[in-house]
């Protein structure tokens, strides 16, 4: 059996900056496989490259089997593409957009309408069939977009960063129906800069960081090296964090941050942590303003499996991606 | 290329360009460009001359052909790259050919049916009789084609934005409006510039008209068309280079 896809040293560079530096990897058929990475990555840029958007620089890419350089066309067949921005035709109906696309596809004329209803109704828009597209909110264009990149049943599906600002419902909807196509034998690759999303949905996830392909592996075995990176933040009352001395050595603690007001300690237990920060408030008669543990921040895992230094957190990462499980403002 | 891949490369340039004048022609864009600018600079610049009226015809007739044809392409392309409608079309399987015959279908249609409108009012108001309509249908089909494949050498610039090629491509039409014998008629022209003029399609889509309308031209009508026919071939190449291009540059 043929892989999905295959990639050899694909590499791009934008002039003289270089977005995708000499890639390896393999994805098998019936796979979901995630492509997890911040922002400007190059995530994007190699999944236009796979979809035949983009000229790699060097490299080479197999779409089961079919060699992107030599002929597009057997693989352009085989590949659904749900781009990162939802690229419907506003000033067509859903319906339309739908038919323009089957049509596009050379999907049997006898058999466009009735998958054109089965998605609609699949992706709740029946009803809004004959509505414009420009009338759509971001979630229903998403649902299009995903439709149209179906409806030609591709055996290989694209989807770039299919969930960021979506409700929840529509979320859900989406990782559900990638999970059926899955289930019937599509193989799926999709990019996000989410951990949650990459391990619920996939069975394998590669980490690229500036360009380069950092890790390979299940969600699972990855985590295994995320648990170093957890943390557990705290505030005192009126003390500097520097002037709380011998919190760093306290057992389970790898290494400590200061951020903002706030001390922030690296351990891979942080439910045993934090009895012992209560402890020692106490026996410093410190008032704990806020106490949290933080998941690995997606910027942690690449420091942690590039072997950079954990704790050189950048703003936004640090906005976007800890996950909080806040305990609150304990007093 | 078997014969199924050439019929399903054919519907789907068909479908693009369905798709195409249903999404844009009634867009302000095009309608300012495509079918208000003939009409403007045609009594805006006839008025000035003593004229007959069907040579007036054939001015208009190529005027329209040449701006209407030419309309869509800047227009269209960029803006499907900036809304990332384009890579639908450039990810489907099709060649990159059926893709830009498609985009050429439009602006051919596109001026096939307004000229149809300026043929109409030619002979409703100027009372114009057609001497070959054959050769003018041929003419206005050919002289569509060729124009509507040179807007698309703008339309395929690398740019998701379309007032940079609005600027360059509304340029070169109104200096192919001055030289190619559209004002000045082909015989009263200086050599010089009639040797610039052969080397403008539009010279040859208005002797074409001159010949169907007036029953006289310089150059054979024949070569007309054949020139036209050619000229808008020769125009898919840059395109298609661009096109590449942009695929390396990521636009
Ligand atoms: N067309 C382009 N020209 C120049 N640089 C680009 C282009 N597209 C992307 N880049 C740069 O390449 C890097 C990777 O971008 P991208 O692949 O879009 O990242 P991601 O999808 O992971 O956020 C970024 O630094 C981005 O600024
Ligand atoms: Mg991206």
């Amino acid at each position: 059996m043929n892989n999905a896809i295959e990639v050899e040293n694909l590499t791009k560079y934008y002039d003289k900056f270089l977005a995708v530096d000499h890639v390896n990897f393999t994805v098998k058929q019936g796979e979901i496989f995630g492509f997890l990475g911040p922002n400007g990555a190059g995530k994007t840029t190699t999944q236009r490259m796979l979809t035949t958007l983009l000229t790699p620089t060097e490299g080479r890419i197999l779409i089961n089997g079919h060699d992107l350089a030599r002929d597009s066309y057997p693989a352009k067949q085989q590949i659904g593409l749900v781009p990162e921005e939802s690229n419907v035709y506003t000033e067509l109906t859903a319906w339309d957009n739908l038919m323009f696309t089957a049509s596009i596809y050379r999907v049997p004329r006898g058999e466009r309408a009735k998958r054109a209803q089965e998605l609609l109704e699949t992706f709740g828009l029946w009803e809004k069939r004959a509505i414009k597209a420009e009338n759509f909110s971001k979630g229903m264009r998403r649902r299009l977009s995903i439709a149209m990149a179906i409806i030609h049943k591709p055996s290989l599906l694209f989807l770039d960063e299919p969930t960021p600002g979506l409700d929840t419902q529509s979320i859900r909807a989406i990782w559900k129906l990638i999970r059926s196509m899955n289930a019937e034998g599509t193989t799926v690759f999709v990019t996000t800069h989410q951990i949650e999303e990459a391990n619920q949905l996939c069975d394998r996830v590669a980490i690229i960081s500036h360009g380069k392909i950092a890790a390979i592996d299940t969600p699972e075995r990855l985590k295994a090296n995320f648990r170093r990176a957890q943390s557990v933040e705290v505030a005192f009352e009126g003390e500097m964090a520097e002037k709380s001395p011998g919190l760093e050595s306290m057992p389970g603690v790898t290494t400590q941050v200061k951020v903002g007001d706030k001390l922030r300690l690296y351990t891979d237990d942080p439910s045993a942590l934090l009895p012992r920060i209560v402890q020692y408030a106490e026996s410093h008669a410190l008032r704990i303003v806020s106490l949290n543990t933080l998941g690995p921040s997606l910027e942690d895992v690449f420091l942690e499996i590039t072997g950079g230094q954990v704790g050189i957190v950048t703003n936004e990462i640090q906005e976007n991606n800890p996950r909080r499980k806040g305990m609150g403002g304990r007093k | 290329m078997n014969i199924e891949r050439i019929k399903n490369e054919l519907a789907q340039a068909w479908t693009v360009a369905v798709k195409d004048v249903r999404v844009y022609y009634l867009r302000p864009g095009m309608i300012m460009f495509g079918f208000a600018m003939p009409f403007f600079m045609f009594f805006s610049f006839s008025v000035q001359r003593e004229m007959g009226a069907a040579e007036g015809v054939a001015r208009l007739l190529a005027m329209t052909v040449f701006f209407t044809a030419g309309a869509a392409g800047p227009f269209i392309i960029p803006t499907e790259r900036r809304i990332g409608t384009y890579d639908r079309l450039l990810a489907a399987p099709m060649s990159l050919m059926t893709l830009l015959l498609g985009k050429t279908a439009v602006g051919t249609i596109f001026a096939v049916a307004v000229s149809g409108v300026a043929l109409l009012a030619g002979l409703l108001f100027f009372g114009t009789t057609i001497l070959q309509p054959g050769l003018l249908a041929a003419g206005i089909l050919l002289g569509a084609f060729s124009f509507s494949t040179l807007g698309l050498v703008f339309g395929s610039m690398p740019t998701t934005n379309p007032g940079d090629v609005q600027m360059p491509s509304t340029l070169l039409r109104w200096g192919l409006l001055f030289i190619s014998g559209v004002f000045i008629p082909l015989g009263e022209m200086a050599p010089a510039a009639r040797a610039i003029a052969y080397l403008s399609p539009l010279t040859y889509a208005q002797d074409v008209m001159n010949h169907a309308v007036l029953g006289k031209g310089l150059i054979n009508p024949w070569l007309d068309l054949a020139v036209l026919a050619l000229s808008g071939a020769l125009f898919l190449w840059p395109s298609i280079k661009m096109h590449q291009r942009a695929r390396v540059l990521g636009r």
